[in-house]
């Protein structure tokens, strides 16, 4: 009899055992392809972070040259071409206009200036910031009032 | 049973991991970042913001952005580092009534604890959601050199931000415990933690169970942010010098300079030359200016080699004062971002004379330790059932003595595995199955574990039969191979029990073997490889000109033998590339007879209909 108890006993904690090994292979498998795609996702994420600098560099080029009107409008278009193959892959650029309260969420101060706006309002936008789906991947830099 | 967060509350950020399934990992924050700034702060309209938030708008509310509070946390007002570090911090501190640290955050005065409680808080709200579950236990890491009263302070900032402490653990400790040293019995090891604004250095000696810290040293105020000022000072100086222009008082231009900095000390970790490249980085009178500029690794060394024998100084230093002899130490642990830096890794190698454990993220290690403390209590660390794995591979000899694995090492078991196999020669009616073991990737170099025959194979020309082939090792180890001729179903087995009999020491010489014959073993396996190859060219060329004597013209069949023969001499020398390029000769060569084939087809009348249908 008590050969029979030990052998239940026995019996349970290998049942027990195997089934959490079959929970685990199966969530293992689920995980598995949450993290493939996770990869997929970052792997993107990174490319486009470091394209960024590029934009920024466009941006600035054309800011710089364009007070002269130099710019061919091709140029322009070059850059909105790259605009829209990164808005396929999700990113989307912070607006920001002067005068715009200050959102530690969304913009980050590089400079605080002095100005007859109201205290604590955006003067100007100096770097722009995206996000990458609902993640600010880069938020966007300003000078505020002081 | 509700998770225990182990979090690794830093000077300049904190990061927070779980265990979960057995395995520590490491949680994003709701910014979906892996660490969190240890930064605090009342924002103008009254909003109190922890983390990456409140570093964002530290420019423009410095007064009531606080950081650094680690600095200060269970410290005397008093303290001659404190009354340092006072001075360079821009938020206001005064004496508590108890004699120790407050700082202001708006109209009030916060004790340390209550700021990193804040932080913890978030750490704390942060997981709930990730986890979407209530996280109310933590295991919180502190320094090594820390006293009971920044401990207390610290367990203190954790009950505030409403988490019972299990425990708090040395941060060197949680570095050990990542790594699993824990287990060794007896052993000595060094944490050299190159952070980014601090530099600890411990040696460990561990117990039964335990683990002791036998001495703390380094450098309160030297980190990763020290190498990336000198780069910048640099970058700054060389630009004056070079087109005249100071940018340093250009805040935007500041800015992307430190990313580029930063940028370029990551890429110098792996590439020997990085350009740092910022168009447009500002103007002056003569129109806008750009920054372009090359960096080598050694120019990177040569910048921040002081700091680096610096901290080896320290780690010499505190080896003596835990009064062991440096042969003592059998084990370096890599903490910190900064210590990617190849120059570190080579300076503290050559110091111990033996490779660091780096293995684990440098930056979440520390995290890692506390979740898998954290996990001893969950109870998850626990296995009710040890599984084994494969020390060395297990697998057949296949054509020219090569070794092919069936069941790779490190495979879990029980496990099985099939694969077919088929003949090398026309009309064999027998194949041996030669059972090995081990990395090599010569059947002779490995070690032989057994061999049958499998006989009664019905002729057939070589690679038509199909003998499929089955591994199957049980959790206690024993192998069974199985082989059986997939036409005449004959079968064959072997039952081998000692395939994981090798004591510890035989592994580990085994593997060490195949690592320092990598190179050799791998020429000799891709001339066996040409070779078989070749050999099956040549008969499939031989094969062809039998078969198709009647439909190619003289000057082919001619070109064809002359290519065979000068493979056939190739193959029996051992020149690899000889071998591999009178394969493709022969091969393209062997192409022509299709094509000739294909044109004769083609002059037959133009509407005959393809072969089809009925004949």
């Amino acid at each position: 009899m008590e050969e029979l108890e030990k052998l239940k006993k026995e019996r349970d904690e290998y049942l027990d055992g195997w089934k959490r090994a079959k929970a685990d292979f199966s969530n293992y498998k689920k995980d598995e392809l949450k993290r493939v795609e996770n990869i997929l996702k970052l792997s993107n994420e990174q490319l486009i972070r470091d394209l960024l600098p590029v934009l920024d560099s466009f941006d600035l080029a054309l800011e710089s040259l364009g007070e002269d009107k130099k710019v061919e409008r091709g140029v322009y278009l070059i850059r909105s071409q790259m605009e829209d193959v990164l808005k396929k892959y999700g990113l989307e650029r912070i607006p920001v206009k002067a005068q715009d309260p200050f959102d530690p969420s969304v913009h980050e101060a590089v400079a605080s200036v002095e100005s007859n706006q109201e205290l604590g309002t955006i003067v100007e936008e100096v770097e722009r910031g995206y996000r990458l789906g609902d993640k600010v991947i880069r938020a966007a830099r300003v000078k505020v009032a002081k | 049973m509700a998770k225990i967060l182990g979090i690794d509350l830093g000077t300049t950020n904190s990061a927070a991991a779980i265990v979960e399934g057995g395995e520590p990992k490491v949680l994003e924050n709701a910014e979906g970042n892996r660490t969190t700034p240890s930064v605090v702060a009342l924002s103008k309209s009254q909003e109190r913001l922890v983390g990456l938030l409140a570093k964002r708008q530290s420019v423009v509310n410095p007064k009531n952005t606080v950081y650094s509070v680690k600095r200060f946390i269970g410290r005397k007002f008093t303290d001659s580092e404190v009354q340092q570090d006072k001075k360079s911090l821009p938020f206001e501190m005064q004496e508590s009534s108890g004699g120790g640290v407050e700082v202001k955050m708006g109209e009030r005065w916060y004790k340390p604890e209550e700021i990193s409680a804040m932080v913890l808080g978030k750490m704390k709200a942060d997981a709930e959601a990730k986890l979407g579950e209530k996280i109310e236990e933590a295991v919180i890491t502190v320094p090594a050199y820390f006293d009971d009263s920044q401990r207390q302070a610290t367990k203190n900032a954790g009950e505030i931000a409403g988490l019972k402490v299990r425990r708090i653990i040395n941060e060197p400790t949680a570095a050990a415990l990542a790594y699993g040293l824990n287990k060794k019995k007896n052993e000595k090891i060094v944490v050299y933690d190159f952070g980014g604004g601090t530099f600890d250095v411990s040696v460990l000696e561990i117990g039964d169970d335990v683990v002791e810290v036998r001495a703390t040293g380094g450098d309160t105020h030297l980190g990763g942010d020290d190498v990336d000022g000198r780069i910048i000072e640099f970058l700054l100086d060389e630009y004056k010098k070079n087109e005249g222009t100071d940018l340093s008082k250009d805040p935007l231009a500041v800015q992307r300079l430190k990313e580029a900095a930063e940028k370029a000390k990551h890429e110098l970790s792996t590439a020997m030359e990085t350009e740092i490249n910022l168009p447009y980085v500002t103007s002056d009178a003569n129109g806008p200016k750009h920054f372009v500029m090359k960096m080598t690794r050694a120019k990177l060394e040569d910048l921040v080699g002081d700091l680096v024998v610096h901290s080896i100084d320290l780690v010499k230093k505190v080896i003596e004062d835990a009064k062991f002899k440096l042969s003592d130490i059998q084990e370096i642990i890599m903490v910190g971002g900064q210590t990617r830096m190849p120059l570190i890794q080579e300076e503290v190698k050559k110091f111990f004379g033996r490779e660091p454990h780096r293995g684990i993220n440098p930056d979440e290690v520390v995290a890692i330790g506390a979740a898998v403390q954290a996990g001893i209590f969950q109870g998850d660390v626990k296995d009710v059932l040890l599984l084994d794995v494969i020390p060395l591979s297990l697998g057949i000899e296949t054509l020219g003595g090569v070794f092919t694995p069936m069941i790779e090492k490190n495979t879990t078991i029980p496990t099985s595995k099939n694969q077919v196999y088929s003949t090398a020669a026309d009309n064999q009616t027998s194949v041996e199955i030669h059972v090995l073991q081990g990395e090599r990737p010569m059947a002779a170099d490995n070690k032989t574990l057994g061999r049958f025959i499998l006989d009664g194979i019905p002729p057939a020309p070589r690679g038509v039969p199909q003998v499929e082939v089955m591994f199957d090792i049980d959790a206690n180890g024993i192998l069974q191979v199985h082989a059986k001729d997939k036409a005449s179903g004959k079968e064959q087995s072997i039952r081998i029990e000692a395939s994981t009999q090798l004591s510890k020491d035989e592994v580990e010489k085994l593997k060490q073997e195949a690592a320092a014959h990598a190179d050799e073993d791998k020429k000799k396996k891709e001339l066996i490889e040409a070779r078989n190859q070749g050999e099956q060219t040549a008969y499939l060329a031989e094969k062809s000109i039998g078969e198709w004597k009647d439909k190619i013209d003289a000057v082919l069949k001619e070109g064809l033998e002359t290519k065979i023969k000068d493979l056939r001499d190739a193959l029996q020398k051992e020149d690899k590339d000889a071998i591999t390029s009178k394969t493709q000769d022969l091969s393209a060569e062997l192409q022509k007879i299709g094509q000739q084939m294909y044109n004769k087809s083609n002059e037959r009348p133009q509407d005959e209909k393809p072969m089809e249908g009925d004949e």
